[in-house]
């Protein structure tokens, strides 16, 4: 009886191993050379540039009839301005500084975990600390260095995009 | 219906700038905050110099105010009398969190951290009076 039942699983073993595809090499195996998005953290942005996003966003926003929530972190990932148009949701007010927050912290578009989940399928990035993975935050970099970001929240993530897009423009040339 | 004031962007920006103008004036680097009457964040400004700290605090006096619809200074005093009021929930009882009174109404506050509490209060009460 004992014999025949490590047949059993034997043969169920061997049968699973000659079922299975070639192994698909997977790319998160990897060890590149360098560093990804390997931008240091510079200074913190002055109250005076974060306003000068924020107008700049806000006119785009005008400009297009769209109310939006738009925030300004520094580079320490600490609150340093924030503005609701007339009208802008509630609820976004929390996503625009999440947005702004996670672009500081992993030096990246919130784009880039937007495009990983959807497109990518690396369902991973969700469960890392203080992702969200929607477009509408992007880090402001000058002489090479982070100095802070803008997070945008309020209308489609491509609308938020825009009106983001608009503010960290203001402040540097891409 | 019942028609009720509504703080605005440009409001926000005109009691922001007056606050800020107040704290440069004595040297004085602080943040700003600005919330609707239901306690929502709709303007922050923190000067440069500034804690992360100062822009958590600013936030939580203006909620308090905008709330309950009392200076953060009337819950300090009446906290020192009857300190069973610190277990109120969600509630910042230390100076410098000013309700914006619009016709009789609370509209929201203006919250303010960076000094000394009587110093943030005035602050605050700068940015309020120059609504009008």
């Amino acid at each position: 009886m004992k014999r025949l039942l490590f047949a059993a699983v034997a043969a169920t073993l061997t049968f699973g191993a000659t079922a299975q595809q070639p192994a698909q090499p997977n790319p998160r195996d990897a060890v590149p050379d360098k560093m990804p998005n390997d931008i240091p953290y510079g200074p913190p942005i002055s109250l005076a540039r974060a306003q000068q996003a924020i107008n700049a966003a806000v006119a785009e926003s005008q400009k297009r009839g769209w109310k939006l929530n738009i925030a300004v972190y520094d580079s320490g990932a600490n609150l340093v301005a924030f503005a609701r148009m007339d009208g802008a949701q509630l609820g976004s007010v929390q996503i625009a500084e999440h947005k702004a927050r996670a672009a500081v912290k992993y030096r990246r578009e919130t784009k880039a975990f937007e495009s990983g989940v959807q497109e990518g399928n690396l369902h991973y990035l969700l469960t890392l600390d203080d992702v969200i993975a929607s477009r509408g935050g992007i880090p402001i970099v000058e002489n090479g260095q982070m100095i802070g970001a803008v997070g945008c929240s309020g209308g489609t993530g491509s609308q938020d995009e825009v009106v983001c897009k608009a503010g960290a423009d203001a402040l540097m040339k891409r | 219906m019942k028609q009720r004031p509504m703080l605005t962007l440009e409001d926000c920006k005109q009691i922001s700038a007056a606050a800020e103008a107040e704290a440069k004036r004595n040297s004085w680097n602080v943040c700003i905050a600005i919330l609707d009457d239901g306690g929502h964040l709709l303007h922050l400004a923190r000067m440069d110099g500034a804690t992360p700290a100062n822009a958590r605090i600013a936030v939580e006096k203006g909620r308090t105010a905008a709330e309950t619809r009392r200076s953060t200074a009337n819950w300090q005093e009446r906290v020192a009398k009857r300190i069973e009021l610190l277990r109120m929930p969600e509630v910042t009882p230390v100076q410098g969190g000013v309700p914006i009174v619009f016709d009789g109404t609370c509209v929201g506050a203006v919250g303010v951290s960076g000094v000394q509490s009587h110093e943030d209060e005035q602050i605050a009460a700068a940015g309020i009076k120059a609504l009008g």
